[in-house]
């Protein structure tokens, strides 16, 4: 198998991208959809049980963000790495190629950051 | 949660585990002969352990990486829907924020997939080879993560914590 200079700018502008936008989807808490598991139900958008139903049912409906936030991150990275993809060759290899991993790398302690909460309680 | 359901998702815990232990050996192979190749004939099972052809793992990596991810996205539902709500009401907060962390890298991970592919598949020539070799490490080190997280929050109940 073999890779072709467009899969690997690709490939290259997905990654970081992602990184970036998935902190970003979680900090701003914006799911592309939520799902509520035990009533087999997905909701365009981030919804809380809190607007769903009564404060006190809260509890009896999980929603999940998680899959909405990956999806949120996917999306754009997906755009934004087939822009890149197009662009001249000449352009992306002045691009230093730790980019690839210093984004991804500083994006986890970013999650770190944004889990914090868990372990003040 | 019906039987038949509950043991679907057990017999899909148990194959994400299996994956992640085939998962865990290739990417430890992987990058301790990336940071630490073996030097000469290898005599001793460290040395042994390092000896391996490191390009020759990513194909098996990133394959049992999307499967394991598959499998663990598959059987959260059933974690959030009958496991989480025992572990909220026993305390067990820290136990979930590192396995919501194991989430987030987890995510991270698999969108570095194709460019770690990329990487040890057709690297050029004038590529630094710390690029592939650190991104390996970060893909190792969110194996690990995920793997003793994983453990973790499957055996907490028994630990009696």
């Amino acid at each position: 198998m073999t890779s072709s200079p467009w899969f690997r700018r690709f490939a290259f502008a997905y990654g970081p991208a992602f990184a970036i936008l998935y902190v970003t989807a979680l900090k701003l808490d914006f799911a592309l959809f939520t799902v509520y598991p035990t009533i087999g139900v997905v909701l365009p958008g981030t919804h809380h049980s809190r607007d769903i139903v009564a404060p006190s049912m809260g509890s009896s409906l999980p929603a999940m963000y998680w899959y909405g936030w990956t999806a949120t991150a996917a999306l754009g990275a997906l755009m934004f790495a087939l822009v890149a993809a197009q662009l001249p060759e000449r352009w992306t290899r002045r691009l230093w190629s730790g980019w690839l991993w210093v984004i991804p790398a500083l994006a986890m302690p970013g999650c770190v950051y944004l889990t914090l909460p868990w372990f003040r309680l | 949660m019906s039987r038949g359901t509950a043991h679907l998702a057990t017999a899909l815990l148990i194959i994400h585990g299996l994956v992640a232990v085939a998962l865990l050996g290739a990417i430890t192979h992987q990058a301790l002969a990336a940071w630490a190749p073996a030097r000469g004939r290898p005599d001793s099972f460290f040395g042994r352990f390092r000896a391996v052809p490191c390009a020759s793992y990513a194909n098996a990596i990133v394959i049992l990486y999307a499967v394991s991810t598959l499998l663990g996205g598959t059987v959260y539902l059933n974690f959030r829907v009958d496991i989480r709500p025992d572990l909220e009401r026993v305390g067990h907060w820290q136990a979930l924020g590192l396995f919501d962390l194991k989430e987030h890298f987890v995510a991270i991970g698999l969108a570095l997939l194709p460019a770690y592919w990329v990487c040890w598949s057709q690297p050029l020539a004038d590529e630094p080879v710390r690029t592939r070799d650190i991104l390996t490490l970060i893909l190792a080190f969110i194996v690990w993560w995920s793997f003793l997280v994983g453990h973790v929050l499957n055996n907490i109940m028994g630990f009696g914590l």
